[in-house]
């Protein structure tokens, strides 16, 4: 009977410790997808009333990774910039699920998938740093 | 390239009916946009790839969301099988950044005969295994006993909770980081090889892996974009509309598909991928060896 008691109440906290990894994966999926859609929408709408010429070379994109230019263009609402911030919090959003997961792993003391989790941050990280180093 | 007004609409066009198409088929729309992207507008094939890895992760966003929502994915199997898929991923983009652009669109003709096949061979056996029990009858292996990789859904169709254990950890390890090649290399989610291997070697049913890899996708595809974002090869001007497009598309997709008899679509869904494939076979033979072969359309 108090074994029985035990394995309710274990497995009412595994229950809600499941639910919070899945509410915090859900919420940060959510504000990443609407934040970049609104982002990318207002930079099409912006480069359709000018049309305007952008060369198509790495070496021209790579000039604008300049934090002064993103703040400056995102103030003018300059269509590019507009897009660039857009493709980031989309590039960054699965990153931040990844940290919310490890969290939520984390607060529900299990450790094996904190592990696992963390390795997937780690290869994150890596790719990261071997961009930086000019992998390209 | 100028960036007009027709050229935004056609593209954003052109997104919506790859996301459209790719939704009513179960997988990303990657695997239409990129060959749409090089064969219409003329884009060069690793810009086509980087835009179309961007509008993979919001797809992934949209569509992962849903099923998280509806607790179908397993989110522990997702985190297991990211390690191989980020890995995967890692290696395809560092060979995209040096292959040529010719044998990329080689490789995607290839990829794209292959799903021509898959897409009219495949079939679903899980009613028969949810009657006979045998998803949650199944021997585990280590890994995955020690990683308690097992869950439960509510299937609609059967009307009740259908339980599972997951096994067979290994081999889908391995075919999880080829998935992250494909994906790193050639811009597509690598949705089809996940959820195949998902369902056939590791017990998962059909709508798991689906929910499973819609969310996997997502860190997939960041990790190749972020590599191609710190080589300059994401045009954003480009991905604005692929972006916002496949995201439109495959939401009407997926509202359609419930409605619709997928398998009646599969001829033409084949026909489809084959005139695709075609056109990536011509143009990789064109720029990697000059040959010229007669292209239709």
């Amino acid at each position: 009977m108090a074994n029985n008691q035990m394995n309710e109440k274990e497995r009412a906290r595994t229950a809600t410790a499941e639910e919070n990894v899945y509410a915090g994966v859900y919420h940060v999926l959510l504000v990443g997808m609407y934040i970049s859609t609104a982002l990318f929408a207002l930079g099409i709408i912006r480069a359709m009333m000018h049309p305007e010429f952008y060369p198509l070379t790495a070496s021209w994109v790579r000039d604008h990774y300049h934090w002064s230019l993103v703040l400056h263009g995102l103030v003018t609402f300059d269509p590019m910039t507009l897009m660039m911030v857009a493709t980031l919090l989309l590039i960054l959003t699965p990153v931040v699920r990844v940290i919310v997961s490890i969290h939520a792993f984390a607060v529900d003391h299990d450790y094996k998938f904190v592990v696992v989790t963390s390795i997937v941050l780690l290869v994150m990280i890596l790719t990261c740093l071997l961009g930086l180093m000019g992998l390209h | 390239m100028t960036y007009t007004y027709h050229f935004i609409l056609f593209l954003f066009g052109g997104a919506c009916f790859a996301g459209f198409f790719g939704a009513l088929l179960g997988i990303g729309g990657g695997v239409f946009i990129v060959p749409i992207m090089v064969l219409m507008f003329h884009l060069p094939m690793k810009v086509a790839v980087a835009a179309s890895l961007v509008s993979v992760i919001a797809t992934s966003n949209a569509g992962g969301s849903k099923y998280v929502d509806q607790r179908i994915t397993n989110l522990k199997l997702a985190m297991f099988l990211e390690v191989f898929t980020t890995i995967g991923a890692l290696s395809g983009t560092v060979l995209a950044l040096y292959l040529h652009e010719g044998t990329m669109s080689l490789i995607f003709a290839a990829l794209l005969g292959y799903m021509a096949y898959a897409s009219y061979a495949t079939r679903n056996f899980d009613d028969q295994r949810i009657a006979a029990g045998t998803f949650v009858n199944c021997k585990q292996d280590r890994l995955s006993h020690a990683l308690a990789l097992h869950g439960s859904y509510h299937d609609l169709a059967a009307g009740r909770n259908v339980d599972y254990v997951v096994t067979g950890s290994w081999i889908g390890g391995a075919i999880a980081y080829l998935a992250g090649i494909a994906s790193g290399l050639l811009g597509v989610g690598g949705g089809v090889l996940k959820v195949s291997a998902m369902n056939r070697y590791m017990n998962v049913p059909m709508k798991v892996a689906v929910g499973t890899s819609k969310l996997m996708i997502g860190v997939t595809a960041a990790v190749g974009s972020i590599l191609f974002f710190m080589a300059g090869l994401i045009h954003f001007v480009v991905v604005g509309p692929v972006a916002i497009g496949t995201t439109v598309g495959a939401t009407i997709g997926t509202k359609v598909m419930n409605h619709l008899h997928s398998r009646s679509l599969k001829w033409l869904f084949t026909a489809m991928m084959l005139y695709l494939a075609y056109g990536m076979l011509a143009k990789g033979l064109q720029v990697q060896f000059h040959i010229h072969i007669p292209t239709i359309g």
